[in-house]
């Protein structure tokens, strides 16, 4: 099952890199761990077009027949993702997760949920609050949180 | 004496009552003298799963689909065979897109396939797929048998079996029984499956419930589901047919779910409020709560006449001071005269009359004492509950030391547990009229209610008093008791159970 689960990331891999996605790219792959991919979220909306994200996707043995973890490894003001990084994305929860669904929709998804905050399932209710009422207070914190916290975005 | 005795007692008790009612008129419809009637049928699950077969056999033969198919209908529609029947022949096809047994839009041809048999890859592996070496559900998605296998693995691990989906991206249609079935390898993974899929077949039929009690794999059928009483006949455990909870009657479902709620978020409170407020409460009510404090010392009152201290070690209500023979009431600390008499009233809450222009604060205030006074005897009761199946266990010793030393026989005693065993079945009704009061609205019907747990609650405390002191009682004045006890009980619950 690891050797079947390894070839589909492999594949996987090779057609995102071929995409030439803007928004996700500096994949790295770690030989000791084959199970853990890196990579770079750069938004296009502000508040976070200001900077760029890491995150880890960790596939378990048994993918693609269990879904893919998605962690934070940038600090991000974001309503859907909480201080350890966690992420709260439907497409990768037990319940949803489909087999045939590729790591490339996920990252799409997850590009999207970090342009677009849906702050009715919120795992900081608290930035999900000033998110919905008081936008410019959530603006204007998110753009600090992210000069000062964030990756530098690659140059092109 | 073992537990097993003791419910030979219980059911003895039920023979004895049941026997005197149905000596007056012949074939009398048991739930006009018992509110609490319920008929349930306590079946195993080789008896479960002929009457579930029978349903499908039924089906699948007036609408002719497989008994699969049949199965996940009925599973789906809550085993309601005529209004699938009706539903299959108005329009079978919205029918089973409803159940996701068919995609709401027809399958697209899978281009896949189309390309050419040899080229075909299974979008899950990723790795090329021999026609007879695919197989797909009727939305046309098509996998190879492998992938198949491995995600209804994954799937029965995780706890699911009728409700596993196809692999498709963002596809509902349903996996049913025989499509899974095949493409299991381990037998072990099989049982698994049907075991997890019975279980959900119970869950889905309305007729049907598992017993609750623990290890227990007996499931309770009822023709209808109320909240009515129910005694697994395996384990013994009873419960609600209809919430599954403890049984709670007058209260209903959803008013003993609200209070159980209420008490465990506030029960701390209560408990501190009540340790650590006695002075408040005599300066500010008339009533003095009992003189409680927290952890061991819960069950210490003052002697109200003479202040001596007492510790309750029983569960009667009704207390005498062992020192100036003081009668009172452990609840309010009121003399036991009054309570006794024709209008008991410790059980009844005085609502402020003039409530809606206090502050907010005397307001919340008012609605936090008016919470305690039902949570404190709702919890009171339940302690008695407890100090009772104490004295149970002293009475079961005095009977054994008397059989022995040649006094009577056991039959001769056998009273002495009825009535304890009476005792309880009214203390509990009694302990659960207190959520029901709390959530009642003001009005005659609450002052009728009131009015019967009253006198239902004194009633009890004599009962309980006289099983304490059952040596200087006679068997004629007990008997006697047991009686009105159980006719108060049964006047309660037929005027105020509607469930």
């Amino acid at each position: 099952m690891i050797l079947q689960c390894s070839r589909i990331r492999n594949q996987e891999l090779a057609d995102i890199r071929k995409s030439g996605i803007k928004s996700f790219r500096d994949i790295l792959v770690d030989e000791s761990n084959i199970l853990t991919w890196q990579g770079l979220i750069v938004p296009e909306n502000p508040p976070y077009n200001k900077g760029a994200f890491r995150i880890e996707v960790n596939f378990p043995a048994e993918y693609p027949f269990k879904p893919p973890k998605i962690n934070f490894k940038t600090k991000i003001y974001h309503p859907n993702v909480d201080e350890k990084g966690q992420v709260c994305l439907p497409i990768i929860s037990a319940e949803n997760w489909k087999p045939a669904t590729k790591t490339d929709q996920v990252i799409e998804a997850l590009i999207n949920l970090v342009n677009e905050p849906e702050p009715e399932h919120p795992l900081r209710a608290d930035l999900a609050e000033d998110y919905t009422k008081d936008r410019k207070k959530f603006m204007k914190n998110a753009e600090e949180f992210t000069k000062k916290n964030s990756e530098k975005r690659p140059a092109d | 004496m073992s537990d097993e005795e003791m419910e030979f007692s219980d059911d003895d008790y039920d023979d004895y009552y049941g026997g005197e009612y149905d000596g007056d008129v012949d074939h009398v419809d048991p739930q006009k003298n018992d509110p609490e009637y319920f008929h349930v049928a306590c079946l195993t699950d080789t008896e479960v799963e002929r009457l579930l077969n029978e349903s499908v056999e039924q089906l699948s033969n007036s609408i002719q689909v497989t008994p699969s198919l049949a199965k996940l209908l009925l599973h789906m529609y809550n085993w309601n065979q005529i209004e699938i029947v009706a539903g299959y022949r108005q329009d079978c096809h919205k029918m089973l897109t409803s159940v996701h047994i068919k995609p709401a839009t027809p399958p697209q041809q899978m281009t896949n396939n189309q390309q050419g048999e040899s080229e075909a890859t299974c979008p899950v592996c990723l790795a090329p797929m021999s026609p007879d070496y695919a197989s797909h559900l009727t939305c046309g998605h098509t996998f190879c048998k492998d992938c198949w296998s491995m995600h209804f693995e994954v799937q029965i691990k995780q706890g699911m079996s009728t409700g596993i989906e196809c692999m498709g991206n963002s596809c509902q249609v349903l996996a049913p029984e025989d499509f899974v079935v095949p493409l299991l390898k381990r037998p072990r993974l099989k049982e698994k499956y049907q075991q997890y899929a019975f279980s959900d077949y119970v869950r889905s039929h309305p007729q049907l419930r598992f017993c609750p009690g623990p290890n227990c794999n007996i499931v309770i059928q009822a023709k209808e589901c109320r909240a009515k009483r129910v005694t697994c006949t395996a384990c013994k455990s009873q419960f609600c047919y209809k919430c599954g909870g403890d049984y709670h009657a007058p209260t209903d479902c959803e008013t003993i779910r609200c209070w159980l709620t209420k008490c465990a978020d506030d029960s701390e409170t209560a408990n501190y409020i009540s340790a650590h407020t006695k002075d408040v409460n005599i300066d500010s009510f008339q009533a003095v709560g009992p003189c409680k404090t927290v952890g061991e010392y819960e069950e210490i009152a003052y002697c109200p006449k003479c202040h001596i201290c007492i510790e309750k070690n029983g569960g009667c209500n009704h207390m005498q001071c062992f020192n100036c023979k003081h009668d009172f009431c452990w609840m309010c600390l009121g003399c036991w005269k009054t309570h006794g008499s024709e209008y008991y009233e410790c059980s009844r809450y005085k609502e402020n009359p003039n409530i809606a222009h206090e502050s907010a604060h005397a307001q919340a205030r008012e609605a936090l004492k008016k919470y305690l006074h039902y949570y404190e005897r709702w919890e009171n009761h339940s302690k008695s509950l407890k100090l009772e199946e104490e004295t149970l266990a002293k009475i079961r010793e005095r009977i054994q030391n008397k059989v022995m030393a040649g006094t009577g026989t056991w039959i001769d005693w056998q009273y002495l547990l009825d009535a304890a065993a009476l005792l309880a079945r009214c203390r509990y009704t009694l302990q659960n009229t207190y959520p029901f009061a709390y959530y009642l609205e003001s009005g005659p019907r609450k002052d009728l209610f009131e009015y019967q747990q009253a006198q239902l609650e004194a009633e009890i405390e004599n009962l309980s008093w006289k099983i304490e002191r059952a040596e200087m009682t006679d068997r004629g004045d007990l008997e006697n008791q047991m009686d009105i006890v159980e006719k108060r009980r049964t006047t309660l619950l037929t005027d105020f159970l509607q469930v």
